[in-house]
């Protein structure tokens, strides 16, 4: 295994609670916990791996109890299995990241990997509770089993996207919700950038609710996706702004968002995530002239390619902008965050209470900008 | 408290800013779980986030405890100053500083109240979804600090899905901003661990919240049961249906008994023994056969009367009653105890069988109203305060309660939090481990424990966190028992 030009020293494949935290309670060197692998572009680059540890054996879901609406599952659960299992009730856990159902659902966690459905958060906002095995080989727990709880402090915020580098995710309990009734998903191409914003403007200020609100550039294309009720769905799609839609349903809607998810995998080996506000996207757009986007238009969020290292610092001077994938040597120039400050300072403190010694995936997170 | 001290505060506030006075002091010794009381040292009301970090960095120069207060409807005693110091309160800061209909955010300052927001952004169709039942009084602050909930986080979530961005003081008096208007982590989500940290994280000044398109069509029924299992067991249905409901409440007899001999009186079916109050939102399409699911699974299990609002007005009159059952129990009992426990929602037919029998073990009566779809119990226990038999068992009874909640795979609170009230059953969902990474976030956030301490963690770790203990637990037991006498029935 060879994660950003380092090969690990091995690879280990604990098939139990127990034995993941002997393993990492025996090793005394660094410790890189894997998934899938699909997102090891994302994170500053690793410095060190004595040992791998991957999660892909603690694949089980341990309850599922489609009355309470939650799921409990260990972290090397792919998220197809997942949604395989709740399809049979017609519920789902609505997360659709880029890299799609194969990744496991601790991956997912510890990037905090995300797609195109964006109205009804991201996996933070789905997780009730979690066990993690921290750097010696305790496994503690936080949060619980029940949907709505606010006992002790909510630490699974800090470990979702903290890329495995305060403890190792092991165990994730989750909340779910009924499937969308049905989806429809609508899509139009535009002239230009003034005709999408004027467009999206409208829909904005509307009583419209999409579930996906999409800009992909540089085509001008909007894809707009409903989950409703199926006749809520339909007077939806109705009240869109005019434009020359094409909706797919069913299948065709499936095939469609895969389509995306490949034009999202040929954006370039460089992929900038710039948070601004929806009114803003246009002007990034204008300002950066990235040579391919795809825009979260509900939510302000642009993943645009870069090419020149220099549009990074040029984004952060105006905002926050998070180096969503690139290669290693990339990446070993430009830090993935580019967080200052205070807010730094307090991570930094965090990554050195849980992992004084740094051996938790050392380098990929905040430790390593 | 120092007179250096305090004229050095009165230097950052100005003359009008400050109390002392112990007497006034007192207005500050609870929030609105008021069996526990400690009075601050000094209360400063601020005016601006530069004004919270001088008194901050002040505190820490002088290693004064502090802590901030909104509006001081808290049920877990969080903003009740336990070892006194600086009681920083928040409620001059209450302006709506901006509504951006096109991005959906509102920036507001933490002493706005909760109901306020939406207040404001009604006109423009939009709403701010998190409603505590206090959301009338409660401040935005204090709600980012407990995580507040409220009968429609089941389908819209709690406080943490709703603020997107904050200013905050830290424990040391440094400005922080963090999160951003796409309310997107960047690096670690420190936001998403400052919210729900019950205010001893860090101060929020300035808070970012999303905001929602006000639903097109709502739907509100009551159905009545005559068995607790079966009105339980439409919970249970009406989720495994797909159907989502905006709000799913439940009340018992007493309850009921309670709100029809009151002010709040609904109309509600007295001799049901159980009702549950139903309501759905979203778009007008489709709302219609939504509630005949709905009401086809209320007849399914036996409901014998099922009553659905025509308009607003019928609406209002259905909620009036839920919303005023805590404050109706004045009609039936001299006195009550709200609890905040939650379990698994399948477990409520045998968890109730189970509270009840407690109560007539203990010879106290019990009445529920609660948020049923999230599972999220408020046993409400009713006593006579001039019985001291009884007092004398509200806190077993209490503790047994919160016992059976989580051995059915329950938590301690699904709403109020932990702070003080329930500080010492921390050990019955945690383990050693579990409270000991806990107090190590916590040591990030608030190294030297002068903010907000004694709070979440049970005695014996607050003690050797900050190397004193003025709070024993039996100080803390007969202080609760004393404080007993004082309570009436409160809002909620």
């Amino acid at each position: 295994m060879t994660i950003d030009g380092i090969d690990a020293g091995r690879v280990v494949f604990p098939e139990s609670m127990e034995q993941l935290s002997d393993c990492i309670s025996l090793e005394k060197g660094s410790i890189v916990p894997v998934g899938a692998g699909t997102q090891l572009e994302f994170g500053n680059p690793l410095k060190s791996a004595d040992c791998a540890i991957s999660l892909t054996r603690l694949n089980r879901i341990t309850t599922y109890n489609p009355a309470e609406l939650t799921i409990h599952v260990e972290a090397g659960v792919t998220l197809q299995q997942i949604q395989s299992a709740l399809s049979a009730n017609n519920q789902t856990l609505p997360l659709d990241p880029w890299s799609g159902g194969a990744a496991t659902i601790g991956g997912i966690a510890a990037t905090s990997a995300q797609g195109p459905l964006r109205a009804t958060g991201t996996i933070r906002d789905w997780i009730i509770g979690m066990t993690v095995v921290h750097v010696d080989g305790r496994r503690s727990k936080t949060g619980g089993r029940v949907v709505k709880n606010v006992t002790g402090y909510d630490l699974a915020k800090l470990y979702t996207g903290s890329l495995g580098s305060l403890a190792v995710i092991a165990e994730i309990s989750f909340k779910l919700r009924p499937r969308f009734e049905t989806t429809a998903t609508a899509i139009a191409k535009f002239n230009s950038l003034p005709d999408v914003e004027a467009v999206l403007g409208t829909i904005r200020t509307s009583k419209l609710q999409p579930i996906a609100c999409e800009w992909v550039g540089p085509k001008h294309e909007l894809w707009i996706r409903f989950g409703e009720h199926p006749q809520a769905v339909e007077s939806q799609i109705r009240q869109l702004p005019a434009a020359s839609w094409e909706v797919v349903k069913a299948e065709k809607e499936r095939e469609a968002w895969e389509d995306l998810r490949r034009t999202h995998a040929a954006m370039g080996p460089t992929v900038l995530r710039v948070v601004a506000k929806p009114s803003e996207i246009r002007a990034i757009v204008e300002e950066y002239r990235p040579s391919a986007w795809i825009a979260h238009a509900m939510n302000g969020i642009v993943l645009m390619s870069v090419e020149q290292p220099d549009v990074i610092d040029a984004a952060r001077r105006k905002y926050p902008a998070i180096i969503d994938r690139a290669p290693a040597e990339f990446r070993r120039h430009k830090g993935t965050f580019g967080v200052r400050g205070a807010a730094k300072r307090l991570m930094l403190e965090m990554k050195q209470t849980f992992d004084p010694e740094r051996r938790l995936n050392p380098g990929r997170h905040i430790d390593g900008e | 408290m120092k007179a250096e001290v305090v004229q050095k505060l009165r230097q950052i506030m100005g003359p009008d800013g400050v109390v002392v006075d112990e007497t006034e002091l007192l207005v500050y010794e609870c929030d609105a779980l008021a069996i526990f009381k400690h009075p601050p040292d000094a209360v400063v009301f601020a005016r601006n986030t530069k004004q919270v970090s001088e008194v901050v960095k002040l505190a820490n120069e002088y290693s004064i405890p502090f802590l901030p207060r909104g509006t001081g409807t808290g049920l877990s005693g969080g903003a009740m100053a336990a070892e006194g110091g600086i009681l920083i309160e928040m409620q001059r800061m209450n302006k709506i500083l901006s509504i951006d209909v096109e991005n959906r955010i509102a920036v507001v300052q933490p002493g706005v109240v909760n109901l306020h927001i939406t207040q404001a952004a009604s006109p423009l169709g939009l709403y701010y979804a998190p409603d505590p039942s206090s959301q009338m009084a409660c401040s935005i602050g204090g709600n980012v600090a407990e995580n507040a909930g409220g009968p429609h986080c089941l389908k819209y979530g709690m406080t943490t899905n709703h603020i997107l961005e904050v200013e905050a003081v830290l424990s040391d008096g440094e400005i922080i901003r963090l999160g951003n208007s796409a309310g997107e982590p960047v690096g670690m989500d420190l936001l998403g661990a400052i919210v729900g940290s019950e205010g001893t994280f860090a101060i929020v000044t300035e808070i970012v919240v999303r905001l929602l398109p006000k639903p097109q069509a709502v739907k509100t029924l009551l159905a009545a049961y005559h068995t607790v299992e079966a009105c339980s067991q439409t919970v249970s249905d009406v989720i495994a249906a797909g159907i989502m409901p905006a709000a799913l409440e439940f009340m018992d007899d007493k309850a009921i008994e309670a709100v029809e001999a009151s002010v709040y009186k609904a109309g509600y079916p007295r001799d049901a023994r159980a009702a549950l109050l139903i309501e759905v939102d979203g778009f007008l399409e489709g709302m219609e056969e939504t509630a005949n699911a709905i009401v086809e699974i209320c007849k399914k299990n036996q409901a014998y009367e099922i009553r659905v609002a025509r308009d607003d007005q019928e609406r209002a009159q259905l909620w009036l009653g839920r919303k005023g059952a805590f404050g109706a129990m004045g009609r039936i009992s001299p006195d009550m105890v709200v609890m905040d426990a939650v379990i698994p929602r399948t477990q409520l037919p045998g968890v109730l069988t189970e509270i009840y029998r407690l109560a007539d073990h203990y010879g106290l009566g019990v009445a529920n109203v609660f948020h049923a779809g999230d599972g999220n119990l408020h046993p409400l226990i009713l006593f006579d305060s001039r019985r001291q038999d009884q007092v004398d068992k509200i806190l077993d009874l209490g503790g047994d309660i919160m016992k059976v909640c989580v051995d059915a795979g329950g938590a301690l609170s699904g709403e109020h939090g932990i702070g003080i009230e329930k500080k010492e059953f921390m050990g019955l969902v945690f383990n050693e481990t579990d409270l000991d990474v806990m107090m190590q976030v916590k040591s990030v956030f608030n190294p030297r424990g002068l903010l907000n301490p004694s709070k979440v963690f049970p005695t014996r770790r607050s003690c050797t966190e900050i190397g004193k203990g003025t709070t024993t637990n039996t100080e803390i037991i007969g202080k609760r028992v004393e404080a007993v006498l004082l309570r009436g029935p409160g809002d909620h």
